[in-house]
Formats: C-alpha cells, structure tokens, sequence
C-alpha cells in the first residue's frame, strides 16, 4: 500500500532535521574549517531541536506510538529530546553557579586539588594534636572530616543547588568547637577554612562533571536514534515500492 | 626581632657584558668618534668610562650574519667598529628575515588538517628544520657578546643579496639603530654583515645617559629624529594633518622628548606584582591634576593612566597608548577664554612610556587657530557609576591594556566544554596553543593566551628574530623553523603566555641536541590561527558566545556585559 501524502512528506522532514541535527557533532569535530559560528550552530540546534519535536507529533499523529519499533523509536526520541533539554538548561544555569564561587579550577586537577587540601589538613590536625597534646580535634577529624576530604562530596546537593554541604560544614565546626581550649581553636578555623575551599572545588567538580557528562547520553541517544530512524526510512521507503 | 642585610642594588650591578674589561674601554677611549664625546660632562656616578665598560658590549658578526630585522624589536644601539655592512632599502628576499611569509592556508590544506593533525605533541617535519639558514650556536641563548658561536641568522650568497636587493653601505665609525632603541619603535631596516665586522652595541641604558650628558650626541640624536621620524610622526597625527610642511617643521623643532618609567617595565612589573606594590601611587607622575597645562602632551610610545583624585585614592578614567594626546581640552579652553585653566586629571607612567611635549605657545600659534573645540575625553568620566570603570581598572593594573586580542572569557557563560581548546589544537597539528585559565576579575577570566601587545617585550632580544609580527594584522607570531629555543621570548613576556615545548620527530620520538644532550625546544603560543581562513579558530567554537578577543581600551561595561 503506498504511503499517505503527508506521512511521507513529515518523515523526510523529520530525517532531515535529525541529519542537520546530527551535524552540529560534525561541526565540533572540523573547528579548522570554516563552517560558521558554533554559537550560530547551537542555536539553530536548539530552535531545530524544538521544531523536531513538532515534526514527529505530526509525523506519528500520536503522543506514544503503537508498535514495538515504533515505540522504540518514539523512546528514544523522548530521551534525546529530553537529555538536550537538561543539557541547555543546566548550561545556562551552572555556569553562574561556579562563578560564584570565586573559585575557577580546570576539571581534570580537581582530583589533584583535593589530595593537596586532604594532605593540608591532616597535617594541620597532627600538627594540633603534637602541639595542645590533646587528640579531640585529631578524633573528630576521623569522625567526620575524613570522610568529607577523601573524595567530591555531596554530589546530587550540588546538582539541585541545595545548601546541605555548608549546612554540614557548619555543623561539623559547631559540633566540636566547644571541647576545644584557644589553641586548638585557631586550628578549627583552619580546618574550617580549607573544607570550605574544599567545598567549593566539589562544587565546580560536580557542576563541571555534569556539564560534560550529559552528552555522553545525549550524543549516544541521538546516535541510536539515528541508526534506528535510518533503519525505519529504508524498511517503510522498501515496503512502499 | 633579627635582622637581615641585603645592599641595596646598584645600577651596574649586571652589566651589559660581564667580560668588558679595563683594556677594552681603553681601547674604546682612542677611537675618534668616541672621543668627541665629552667625557667631563658626565657626573662622578655615572663617568662615561663606566657606560662603556657597563652599558656596552663589543660583538664579532661573520660576512652574511644578520645583525637586525626591519620590524624587529630592540633596546640597543651600534656603532661600527671595524668592517662594512650593507642596509638594505625595501623590499628583500624571505631568506634574510628569518621569519616565514605564510599566506592564508588553501582549502586542501585547511582540509588536510583533518588527517595530518596527530596525537603526537607537538610532533615536528625534522628535515623542513634543517634546511634553515640558521648559523646554530648555544641553543640555551647566553646573550654574551664573547660567546664563540652566537646563534645566527645569515645570508647564504652575499653577492645574489646585493643584486637582488637595493642597499646602502655603512662603514667604520657609523652609528646606526638609535632611534629604534630610544624610542622602542620597530626597526625600519635590515642590516647584514657584508664582511666579517665588530660593532659595539650600546644598550638603551647607556644611550640615554649619554644623551643626557652629551650635548652634541643629544643634539645629533635629536636632530636625526625630528628629521626622519617626528615629522611623519606630527604629519600622521589628526591634530596636525591640516598643517603644511613649513609649519609642521616649526612645531617639531620646539618639540620636547621626554622619557617617563623604566624601559624594562615588564621586569619591574613582575617584581611589582609579587611585592604587591601596585596603583597609581607606584607610577612616575607625567602631569598632575591642578597643575597649569603649558604643553600639549603626545604619547609616542607606552601606555599612560589618566586618573582624578576620588575619595582617598586614584580613580582611572581611561589610558592613553601611542598617538593619543593629553592636556588638549585644558589648553584650548585657556587660549579661548584667556584664562588659566589647570588639569583636570593626572597622568601617570604606566610602566614606560615615551612623551612629545608641544610648547603651549606652539599649539596656540599654530594648531588652535586650525581646529574647532576638542572633544572633552576626561573630565565627564567621574560622573560614571565605579562599576562601569571596574574591568578597566584591574585591566591597566594588571597591564592587560598591553593587549590588542586578549582572551576574554565570561565566566557565567562558558561551560568548561574546552571546545574552544580542541578548536585551538586542530589548527595547530594537535597542540593547543592556550591554556583555559588565567586571572579572574568578577565573571571575566583572561586566559593564558597570548594578547598580541602593542608593546611586545617579547621580541626584545630574540637572537633569530624568529618572533615577530606577521606582515598583514600585525600578530606576533614565530616562526618555529627559526626558533633556537633559547626561552628569551618565554623569559620576558610578563603574562606568561608563551611555552617552551620539547619537540618530536613524527614517529614521536623526543628531539636532543648530541653536543649538549639536552632537548630541542620550541617557543609556542598563540597565533590567532593567521594563517587558517576565518577568524580565531577559538572564538569560532565557542557554542556560548563566551569567548572573545579583545582591546580593553575599546570595551566598557554595561550591566556586567561588555560593549
């Protein structure tokens, strides 16, 4: 039976778009040549994107699809679709979140940066423990501070932009501050001082690791979408000749 | 409280050449051209045998060394001791600049990038670097003159040079290169040894003492620059450009040189910085506000800060940079009305900067009858909210006013893809030439790139003259076939901007020099990708609109975003 008028037109609209899509990929990958401004290309991905959606309601004439194929694809398309939206909106709102910080580290030395601190304290609390000959901040150190120094911490707060790390901190300082005697005071504040630069690389490291992260499932999403839409614009254009 | 002793050092602490001795500046002495230098004019600190044995060095050139490029950057003068060189006049062969003509790549070779970019770092074409015209020496760069085998550019066949080229001969007793030093303008000639020759290159240190104390060299000095430069300089100048040549004659003949500021000022700034002495306070007054204005001040080179007294401070209103004037609206005004009219704001030395100093009876005789009221520049600018001056003010006390393309970045739009650094290493064989971090003021970060500066202290001393502007846009550039390794360029940039990288061959296998069993290195940085079509392959990737190349002269800030 041939196809419907408007189905095909929408289907090869909806190829089309995916393939320009799809280019914005191949645009990142050939910087040496000009083919026009990322940020033109981002936008028109995102305006594309949006007219995608458009397409394949109009294409499918339904929300959720009948066939097993079908549903497959319609997954998958919901998913990518999704996955660039949570990548534009977190791209807009993280950056500012990490400037605020004061801070700005690269990625990849964040793991370096939180050895150098973790070493920093723990020779502080040693150094607390051999000068005031008493081991209470050395012991709550193991109790709490350890764990919080050993690696990125409070990683989903970060995320949704919750408080609860300093809330934490604060706690933690609060906690132990009224065992300890003026010397080891000044010690606390120390040790207060480099969890709360610690705190601030774990946010640049979960903020900067979800900005990177989001498109190892967006760009494999998008790529399975590809080869399954493919897959489904041979076997209809076959069965309609 | 102990106490720590350190004598406080002296001017000729580090002398231009350690191995200058008695004998040589004897020696020197006899030589006519130096003796009719008036040696009793010059103070007990600072005697003339103390110049040449401090603030000169003597330097042996074989026949064919290239002794400077036209567009090179230098601090030195030279005076021929003995032997002939050969100045050329316009245009010269590519071989004698020991730098690289490269036009715009085609499409084939932008497109071949693609698979001729490897994952090797900075993997290099070994046998394109042996076909150099580079006489090789101490790779390691000592700058000493006695040094046996100084690293030189040559020319291969003299004679074909000579044909091909039109020249000038300059012999014995020919000084040549003053006005460049003195006025840390770019060579306008290349010179080469036509035969085996010795020069005594005379630092600008010295030169400035003996034009301070020699009447007749500062009236040569003077006379040479009002005649070859000022008056093209004047000429080119919007104020004076109505004028004619009589008259312009005129005004260059009353016009004062001034010198504010250390020639070195990306040493002294480097000390200042980690001292943490920095601010208007720390800079040489030029002109101070509430001061009677009695000469048109033009900045000829370096940069100057124009401030106003705000609060218990300093509150920079703009910097002026190389052609900009100062004191123009307060002498106007005074000519118009006929009254006295002081400064509305101050300038300061901004590191070095290089002064014409009109007479106020000059520019009222012959400019003000010419032209209609000046723009007013300053005097609005304290009414302008702090914010706006914000980014300007840590920009001129980070001396990032140095820059013409700095890499700006914002921060609450950039997402730390590095798409912009993958961009930079596919149009550079793989290696990026930048480092995606740098100093943060607010939401703005200059990243570790090279800023292409007005005033590129780093081509100062390059032995190849390797480092240097290309001939359409003016970046700095190197050309890597040329580049020794020596690091003087990497040394000076007072940004840090510029790496030394050990090199490979394209198997990957590390390049070491057999004599010294060290590695071979090269000077990177950023190019603005000149020779690739488009612009900046960085600012082309950025999916954000974060990154830009800028001029902080030409941006203000509105709301937090630059204009």
């Amino acid at each position: 039976m041939p196809l419907e008028g408007s189905s095909e037109l929408t289907g090869y609209l909806m190829l089309g778009t995916m393939i320009f899509l799809a280019l914005f990929n191949v645009r990142k990958r050939l910087s040496m040549l000009v083919l026009g401004n990322a940020s033109t290309w981002l936008t028109l991905h995102v305006v594309i994107g949006v007219f995608a959606l458009a397409v394949y309601w109009l294409h499918t004439r339904t929300i959720w699809p009948g066939g097993m194929y079908e549903k497959a694809l319609a997954i998958l398309f919901y998913l990518t679709v999704l996955s660039g939206i949570v990548g534009y909106v977190i791209q807009r709102f993280y950056p500012r979140l990490m400037t605020q910080t004061g801070i700005e580290v690269i990625f990849e030395r964040i793991p370096l940066y939180i050895s150098e601190l973790r070493q920093e304290a723990e020779a502080l609390v040693l150094e607390c423990c051999d000068k005031t000959r008493v081991d209470t901040l050395g012991r709550h150190y193991l109790e709490s501070y350890q764990w919080f120094f050993s690696r990125p911490r409070f990683t989903f707060n970060h995320i949704v932009g919750s408080q609860r790390s300093r809330q934490w901190l604060k706690h933690q300082d609060e906690v132990v501050r009224r065992y300890l005697n003026e010397d080891e005071r000044k010690y606390l504040d120390d040790l207060s001082r480099l969890a709360r630069q610690k705190e601030r690389i774990d946010l640049h490291y979960t903020l900067q690791g979800a900005m990177k992260r989001w498109l190892l499932v967006h760009i494999p999403l998008a790529a399975a979408l590809m080869v399954l839409s493919f897959w489904h614009f041979l076997v209809v254009n076959v069965y309609s000749l | 409280m102990s106490i720590a002793h350190l004598t406080r050092p002296q001017r000729w602490d580090l002398p231009f050449d350690p191995e200058m001795d008695e004998s040589d500046v004897a020696s020197l002495l006899e030589r006519p051209e130096i003796i009719a230098i008036n040696a009793a004019a010059f103070p007990d600190h600072t005697p003339f045998a103390g110049i040449l044995k401090n603030d000169t060095r003597i330097v042996h050139f074989k026949a064919g060394d290239i002794v400077v490029r036209e567009g090179d950057y230098g601090n030195s003068a030279f005076l021929i001791l003995s032997g002939k060189l050969r100045v050329i006049v316009g245009d010269y062969p590519d071989v004698l600049s020991g730098r690289n003509r490269t036009g715009k790549k085609g499409f084939f070779a932008t497109i071949s990038q693609i698979w001729t970019n490897t994952n090797i770092p900075e993997a290099r074409n070994t046998e394109k670097l042996k076909l150099q015209a580079v006489r090789s020496g101490d790779s390691r760069g000592t700058r000493n003159s006695r040094q046996s085998n100084p690293t030189r550019v040559f020319v291969r066949d003299i004679s074909a040079v000579l044909d091909e080229c039109s020249t000038v001969q300059e012999g014995e007793g020919e000084l040549f290169g003053e006005l460049a030093a003195l006025g840390r303008t770019p060579r306008t000639a290349t010179v080469f040894a036509e035969t085996d020759l010795t020069l005594l290159e005379v630092r600008w240190q010295g030169l400035r003492e003996i034009r301070r104390f020699d009447d007749r060299f500062r009236r040569t000095i003077d006379r040479r620059y009002r005649q070859n430069a000022l008056l093209v300089h004047l000429s080119e100048t919007a104020l004076f450009s109505n004028l004619d040549e009589e008259v312009l004659g005129r005004i260059a003949e009353a016009t004062l040189f001034e010198t504010y500021g250390t020639f070195e000022w990306h040493v002294s700034f480097q000390r200042l910085l980690s001292s943490g002495q920095r601010g208007v306070e720390h800079e040489p007054v030029i002109a101070r506000q509430g001061d009677y204005a009695d000469g048109l001040l033009m900045i000829r080179a370096g940069f100057a800060r124009v401030a106003i007294e705000f609060g218990s401070g300093q509150r920079t209103l703009t910097y002026l940079g190389a052609g900009d004037t100062f004191g123009l609206e307060e002498l106007y005004a005074a000519w118009k009305d006929g009254e006295t009219v002081s400064l509305g704001a101050s300038l300061s030395a901004l590191g070095y900067v290089d002064i014409l100093r009109v007479p106020a009876q000059v520019v009222e005789e012959y400019v003000f009858p010419e032209i209609a009221s000046p723009p007013s520049k300053t005097v609005d600018g304290g009414n302008r909210a702090m914010a706006k001056d914000a980014l300007l003010e840590w920009a001129v006390e980070e001396r990032f006013i140095n820059a013409t393309k700095s890499m700006l970045i914002d921060l609450n739009r950039c997402v730390r893809c590095d798409d912009c650094v993958r961009a930079c290493a596919s149009t550079h064989g793989g290696n990026p030439r930048f480092i995606r971090h740098g100093k943060t003021f607010d939401h703005w970060m200059v990243a570790t790139a090279c800023m292409h500066c007005t005033d590129p202290v780093c081509m100062i001393g390059c032995p190849t003259g390797a480092i240097h502007r290309s001939e359409v846009g003016g970046t700095v550039v190197i050309n890597d076939e040329t580049c020794t390794g020596c690091a003087t360029c990497a040394s000076a940039c007072p940004y840090n901007n510029i790496r030394m990288v050990e090199i490979r061959n394209k198997r990957g296998v590390s390049l070491v020099d057999p004599e010294s069993n060290r590695p071979i290195l090269k000077a990177t940085k950023c190019d603005l990708c000149y020779a690739n079509p488009g612009a900046p392959a960085c600012v082309r990737a950025c999916p954000h609109k974060a990154l830009s190349r800028v001029d902080f002269q030409r941006e203000t800030l509105v709301e937090g975003n630059l204009v």
